[in-house]
């Protein structure tokens, strides 16, 4: 038996509850198979040492404590599996969460209808891993013309040993809708797991999503986030990526542009240390002609860690009028942090504005000194100058709670900088 | 009290080139000192190594201040200890907030002080009274440090952040350059309230227009990295009537 089909073999007591898993197990055991460092598109993230492992697929009882929240509105998961238990009240009207596993009748009816969907056909092998063998997650809807002001939270808690869990989400935003989604994934006390999230969108006309998807993974653990977005004419869709620590972490960040008048932005945040490795892949695929495209992501790197940026703007034949621009800014802080940054357009339209920029350096020597002479010390002066760094992102959050949040984490993050 | 800023045969180097070759200097609370001199002399090579900017290498001589040894001491200990150096080209530093920073600058010295941090209140009431001092704009002191100033209001922010840290020991090196004379008073103007009997100042300049308004009582000039004629105001109005060469000559023909 092969490597891969002895990996496969710990997932299959899965039950299929969705047909669309069954078609995916198929491929899975077929001729798709998980990439490696000679594919392209992972050409800097390693991953084939995850699918070589045991892990455990059971699902356990999970008797843990979940740290309190200070927002509301949070639905929980842990270990890829719902919480009743630990749900906070019921969400703001107009917005629906329903878990994967425990939906029937009409609600299964309408995942079925939906899941597999969105997800580009040709997507790598861990999306059809998730497809074929997730178990649950969360299937959020925001009803046609609903403005919901308050965010909603799903969190997946991770904890306990050497688990693989394959984490399935949904969103749809209905017509003339508005609402924002945090999807939160956060180590209570999990160590060397392997986590599979794939979070398929799909925004009807003049929706208005704004998804922020928190990454907070520790000690030795992998995590592969997949996230495909469709968006029907006149949407706007916003992902904030905030990567706040995770060993080894993986975003793959999809927009398929099927309507006219969208306007697509993707913004990210990723701090990583010691020897983690944070990689983002990006690609906005302009379908339909008068659409802008903003994408900045930042990204912070000290001791021995690497980032990755990959992002991809394809401005097909018909998307006439498109604004993309894209810009990526790296800060690294250490002789033995790395960078790999690669912008990439394909553009056959001929009416068309596109950028791309990417810069690394470091903290500016004149910009310290000066703080410094006024009394700030290393630490403080280097902190100020990350945070101003970030702060350009952080601007964009239109929700004041989680802005403070994450700067207040990016205060804490740089706190014993040397 | 001879033991305020004395700087002790003072050579230093930048890039292997040494600038300073051996400066001699005493400075008393109360004093203001010009430090004059034709470009290239060492002048803001003087400021910097006082600083402590880390490209200039000290190769001899001793800097003692307040009793401390300055060169021993990181940027941000000098500061502590009563330094301040306002920047000849002040930096401009996007996105952080000029009172979030001045909080941070005071609150540092406070904690090396063994104080509290000070209040937002009687902070506001600081920066209030010391803006009008320098007839710094409110939305200028609110803006990202120096960021979209122009040249003069990045001298006039230097002189608000001095007034606000409350150094014993002001360096302005060339603070006049680039200034209008209208600029030029209210620098002045407000380097005067500052001064008292515990504080000093070292004003670097190439000109005597400056000297006008903050009135020196001793003029240093400094020529190839060595202080060769000292005197009172007089001898700033006299540079200014004849220039820096007759003193060149003097001191290339002692040779």
């Amino acid at each position: 038996m092969s490597d891969k089909q002895e990996f496969l073999k710990q997932f299959d007591h899965i039950p299929a509850v969705y047909p669309v898993q069954g078609n995916a197990r198929a491929a899975i055991h077929g001729e798709l198979d998980f990439p490696t460092i000679r594919d392209e598109d992972w050409k800097y993230t390693r991953v084939s040492g995850l699918v070589k492992k045991t892990y455990q697929t059971d699902e356990v009882g999970m008797s843990i404590n979940v740290p309190g929240s200070e927002r509301s509105n949070q639905v929980v998961y842990i270990n890829g599996i719902h919480q009743h238990q630990h749900q906070s009240g019921s969400l703001p009207s107009g917005i629906f969460h329903v878990s994967m596993k425990e939906a029937t009748g009409d609600d299964k009816d309408w995942l079925t209808k939906h899941i597999g969907q969105y997800i580009d056909k040709s997507c790598h092998a861990f999306c059809a891993l998730n497809t074929g063998y997730f178990q649950d997650g969360a299937a959020l809807t925001v009803a046609p013309n609903s403005v919901v002001k308050d965010p909603v939270e799903v969190t997946n808690f991770t904890s306990g040993n050497e688990r693989a869990v394959n984490v399935r989400h949904f969103v749809e935003a209905g017509t003339n809708s508005k609402a924002t989604v945090i999807l939160n994934q956060e180590s209570i006390d999990a160590k060397n797991q392997f986590v599979n999230v794939v979070t398929e969108v799909m925004l009807h006309e003049g929706a208005n999503l704004t998804i922020y998807v928190l990454q907070n993974e520790k000690s030795e653990s992998a995590l592969i986030h997949s996230m495909h977005i469709k968006q029907a004419s006149n949407s706007t869709c916003t992902v904030f990526t905030v990567t706040k620590s995770g060993d080894l972490v993986r975003n793959n960040l999809r927009f398929d542009v099927e309507g006219e008048g969208c306007e697509s932005n993707m913004f990210g945040i990723y701090f990583t240390d010691q020897k983690q490795h944070i990689d983002n892949h990006t690609y906005v695929d302009h379908q339909k002609p008068h659409c802008n495209s903003n994408e900045l992501y930042k990204g912070v790197m000290t001791d021995q860690s690497t980032g990755v940026f990959n992002g991809k703007i394809m401005v097909r034949r018909d998307a006439q009028q498109i604004n993309a621009f894209q810009s990526n800014q790296n800060v690294l802080l250490s002789d033995k942090a790395t960078i790999n940054t690669k912008p990439e357009l394909e553009i056959y339209a001929d009416d068309v504005k596109c950028s791309h920029g990417c810069t690394i350096g470091q903290l500016d020597e004149e910009a310290m000194f000066y703080l410094r002479s006024r009394g700030l010390d290393k630490n403080q002066a280097a902190k100020l100058l990350l945070q101003a760094f970030a702060g350009d992102v952080l601007e964009k959050m239109e929700d004041d709670q989680l802005r403070d949040e994450i700067a207040s984490f990016i205060h804490q993050k740089f706190e014993h900088l040397s | 009290m001879s033991e305020f800023l004395n700087i002790q045969n003072l050579k230093a180097s930048v890039g292997g080139n040494q600038i300073l070759k051996g400066i001699n200097l005493q400075v008393k609370p109360g004093e203001i000192h010009a430090i004059m001199g034709p470009n290239g002399s060492g002048k803001s090579t003087l400021s910097s190594v006082l600083a402590g900017r880390e490209e200039y290498e000290v190769e001899e001589g001793e800097v003692t201040f307040v009793g401390k040894d300055l060169l021993d001491l990181e940027p941000e200990e000098r500061s502590h200890e009563g330094l301040f150096l306002a920047f000849q080209y002040p930096v401009e530093i996007p996105g952080v907030s000029n009172l979030n920073f001045l909080k941070a600058a005071i609150n540092a010295k406070r904690a090396h002080d063994g104080l509290d941090d000070i209040s937002a209140k009687d902070f506001m009431l600081l920066v209030k009274e010391k803006q009008a001092l320098v007839e710094l704009k409110q939305s200028l002191a609110n803006r990202s440090v120096n960021e979209g100033f122009s040249g003069g209001e990045k001298k006039r922010n230097e002189i608000f952040q001095m007034a606000m840290l409350e150094p014993r020991l002001g360096i302005l090196d060339e603070t006049d350059s680039g200034l209008d004379i209208d600029a030029l008073k209210i620098v002045a103007n407000g380097v005067n309230k500052l001064k008292s009997e515990d504080n000093a100042f070292i004003v670097i300049t190439h000109y005597q227009r400056l000297l006008d308004y903050i009135v020196p009582d001793f003029v240093h000039v400094l020529y190839n990295g060595k202080i060769v004629k000292s005197g009172d105001k007089h001898l700033a109005l006299e540079l200014e009537k004849k220039g820096y060469d007759w003193i060149i000559e003097e001191v290339e023909s002692a040779k």
